[in-house]
């Protein structure tokens, strides 16, 4: 049996992988020095580190040393062998890690057995609850600071509270679990990893608010999702947790699965009640708050998966543990969905305040072809782009919003050179005309006018006077619309107009695309002194567009290309020029 | 099942958790199945069925590497807990030959400590 490990990892990766040399290098000095039936060395596939040269971790000390040098390779192994403690010098020390509480037993536990759940503390947060009673329970939500993660940040004990003072003969809590933003998926890795700590918080709501019919609304496209929250529903009632006398009190509880019918806008809290109630799921004007009025006109507070996963916690550990995570308008932790151009796509659960340079270059790797970072896009369409030299602001809701984005829900889409600034708008604009509930005429007539302008700039017919009518459609549907989708869906295009507004009149003025994305104003042409004359793009291009033989070479025919890429893709040589 | 009380409550969490026993565990998410982690999960369940080995072959959901999986998290006494991840029967098949037989750790396969 081995005492200790040593994991080894070269992270550089612009020159050769010494992962395999290092690893020889020090199996030998182990196998010299007879230390190789106590330490085992193994490579690694990733080793949490990037861009950091070479990486070693000693196990079960947890030392990571980074940038080691060949030279450094013995001191090393000296160390661990003759028990000589760390070699100080070259110990890494991590700037940003990850901190879980919403995913803490996401992976850990099995999501299906409501006994694991319990067996590491589930369901100890409802019976604090119960104890503290009503007031206190409402009051240890007020000291954590835990803002609503659905979107708009609003503070959760003031939504509990005012439907705690409505009198009512009947309360209901609603979870949304519509998430429909293009990138996030953060609740129904939640739901699906960690289902009971959703309905316990689910649970506490109710208790809090006196509440005894709630709803979970999940989108239908999430089967496991709503697999495995049935399950745990009827694992719940059969263990008491739900039903009547809860945990032997006096409090009682009902829950139902309902499922949305695919629509984004039914994301929206007036709009999901809507659809509970069998209705056409459209919003409605706001006040009067769900809190006050809301499903079938009685108090309803509709919180978010990773909302309502934070409060088993807070309840447990006590509102002041959590407050002392995040920053001073933003508590606790961020799940963040980070996809696009990177190279470790999945989910990163940090505190509120880390950096999205952290998020993404520390946690994430950076991009996955190792170009530099355009920009990245947070909250989904109805968000905005953060150029790269403002990756160094910290997380929260406030900051973003300044930089004319927005938390949303926790989507993160990372951008490189290849992503071109006018149509990344143009397709969330896309999605929110798509969506549009079209109840409200600034959000569907706006949208739609917003969207020909964007198309027809990406294809080359833009009129530089095109900007001013997107910001002043922009700013009248921001005003004008009923609900958050036409509020925000202009997002997208005012903060590429705010930092990229140069990519726009390249776009309008030069009938150029930088980023080669519009296929509408690139041209491919065959590079000669780069041909090898193969014929692979003659023989892929489906319109024939490439004329020529392996004798003579190959050239494209302007007028018959349909700008498709294939022959970019195909040829072997880089012998296509996309311009 | 019978229903909890405060008091049943109280007294399984302070049972240990996570108690030191040889297990494996396959996120099987949506994004674990998606990227295969069901195959990876029946052949790991018939294969220490099969050589009658004393561990015990779990699901759970997505510890949030998406980029690597199918992820496989596992736990011999003696070893220190590692996750493997973008795992095939290949390497499925070593996990079990070689860590949870031979009690050494697998190459080139490991994505991540667990600490
Ligand atoms: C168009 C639109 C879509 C929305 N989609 C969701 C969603 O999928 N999930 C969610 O939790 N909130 C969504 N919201 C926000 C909800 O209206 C509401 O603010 C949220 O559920 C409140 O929960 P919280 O306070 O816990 O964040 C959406 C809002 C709008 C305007």
């Amino acid at each position: 049996m081995y005492e200790k490990t040593i994991l080894i990892k070269d992270t550089d990766t612009k020159r050769e992988d010494l992962t395999r040399q290092a690893y020889t290098q020090i199996l030998d000095f182990l196998r010299h020095n007879d230390q190789h039936s106590r330490i085992q060395v193994v490579r690694v596939a990733d080793i949490g580190l990037y861009d950091k040269g070479l990486v070693i971790k000693i196990l079960p000390e947890q030392i990571t040393y980074a940038n080691v040098k060949e030279d450094d390779l013995k001191r090393i192994a000296d160390a661990i062998s003759f028990n000589k403690g760390r070699v100080e010098d070259l110990v890494y020390k991590p700037k940003s890690k990850q901190e879980r509480l919403v995913l803490k037993n996401c992976g850990r536990i099995d999501p299906e057995s409501i006994d694991d759940y319990i067996a590491c503390g589930g369901y100890l947060g409802l019976k604090q609850a119960i104890e503290l009673k009503e007031d206190k329970v409402i009051e240890e939500i007020k000291t954590s600071g835990i803002r609503g993660r659905g979107g708009a940040g609003y503070p959760t004990w003031m939504k509990w509270n005012f439907a705690r003072e409505v009198a009512s003969d009947q309360k209901f809590v609603i979870c949304n679990a519509d998430e429909g933003d293009p990138g996030a998926y953060m609740d129904r890795s939640i739901l699906e990893g960690d289902p009971h700590a959703v309905l316990e918080g689910l649970i506490i709501a109710a208790f809090a608010v006196g509440a005894s019919k709630g709803y979970f609304y999940v989108r239908a496209e999430y089967p496991l999702a709503v697999e495995r929250i049935n399950k745990a529903i009827k694992q719940a009632y059969d263990c008491g947790l739900l039903g009547q006398n809860i945990l032997g009190s006096s409090f009682g509880l009902d829950l139902e699965i309902r499922l949305g019918a695919g629509a984004f806008v039914c994301g929206e809290e007036t709009a999901l009640i809507s659809s509970i109630e069998g209705k056409r799921g459209t919003p409605h004007p706001r006040p009067p708050y769900p809190s006050v009025k809301g499903l079938w006109g009685k108090p309803t507070v509709i919180n978010n998966v990773e909302t309502l996963a934070n409060i088993p916690q807070i309840l447990l550990k006590g509102g002041a543990w959590f407050a002392k995570i995040g920053t001073a308008t933003s508590k606790g932790t961020k799940v963040f969905a980070v996809t696009g151009k990177v190279k470790n796509s999945g989910l990163v659960e940090i505190a509120m305040g880390a950096t999205l340079r952290e998020i993404v270059m520390d946690i994430c790797g950076g991009t996955l072809t190792g170009k530099p970072i355009k920009a990245v896009q947070t909250g989904g369409p109805s968000g905005g782009v953060i150029p790269e030299h403002l990756l160094d602001t910290p997380v929260d809701y406030e900051n973003l919003q300044k930089l004319g984005s927005i938390m949303g829900s926790g989507g993160m889409i990372v951008m490189d050179d290849d992503d071109c600034m006018v149509d990344i708008p143009k397709f969330y604009l896309g999605f929110c005309v798509e969506e549009s509930c079209g109840k409200c005429s600034p959000c569907r007539i706006g949208g739609f006018q917003m969207l020909g302008y964007l198309k027809k700039i990406t294809e080359g017919a833009g009129n530089i006077n095109d900007i001013a009518q997107l910001k002043r459609i922009s700013y009248a549907m921001q005003k004008a619309s009923l609900c958050g989708l036409g509020q925000t869906a202009s997002n997208p295009v005012l903060s590429t107009l705010k930092y990229f507004e140069k990519e726009y009149i390249e776009h309008i003025e030069n009938k150029h695309c930088p980023a080669g994305k519009c296929s509408h104003l690139v041209t491919y042409s065959v590079i000669e002194e780069k041909c090898k004359r193969c014929g692979l793009c003659f023989t892929n291009c489906p319109v024939s567009a490439i004329t020529g033989d392996k004798e003579k070479g190959y050239s494209v025919i302007q007028e018959k290309c349909i700008k498709c890429g294939k022959c970019f893709e195909v040829c072997k040589f880089r012998a296509i020029n996309k311009k | 099942m019978v229903r909890l009380t405060p008091e049943s409550l109280d007294k399984i969490s302070k049972e240990p958790c996570d108690k030191p026993a040889n297990w494996i565990k396959v996120g099987m998410s949506s994004c674990g199945i998606a990227a295969g982690a069901d195959e990876v999960f029946n052949f790991l369940s018939e294969e220490v069925k099969k050589r009658n080995l004393n561990v015990e072959v779990k699901k759970c959901g997505c510890q949030g590497n998406c980029y690597a999986e199918p992820l496989v998290e596992v736990s011999i006494e003696g070893l220190p807990s590692v996750t493997y991840g973008r795992v095939n029967r290949d390497i499925a098949n070593k996990i079990i030959e070689k860590h949870v037989i031979g009690k050494m750790l697998v190459n080139d396969c490991i994505y991540n400590t667990v600490d």
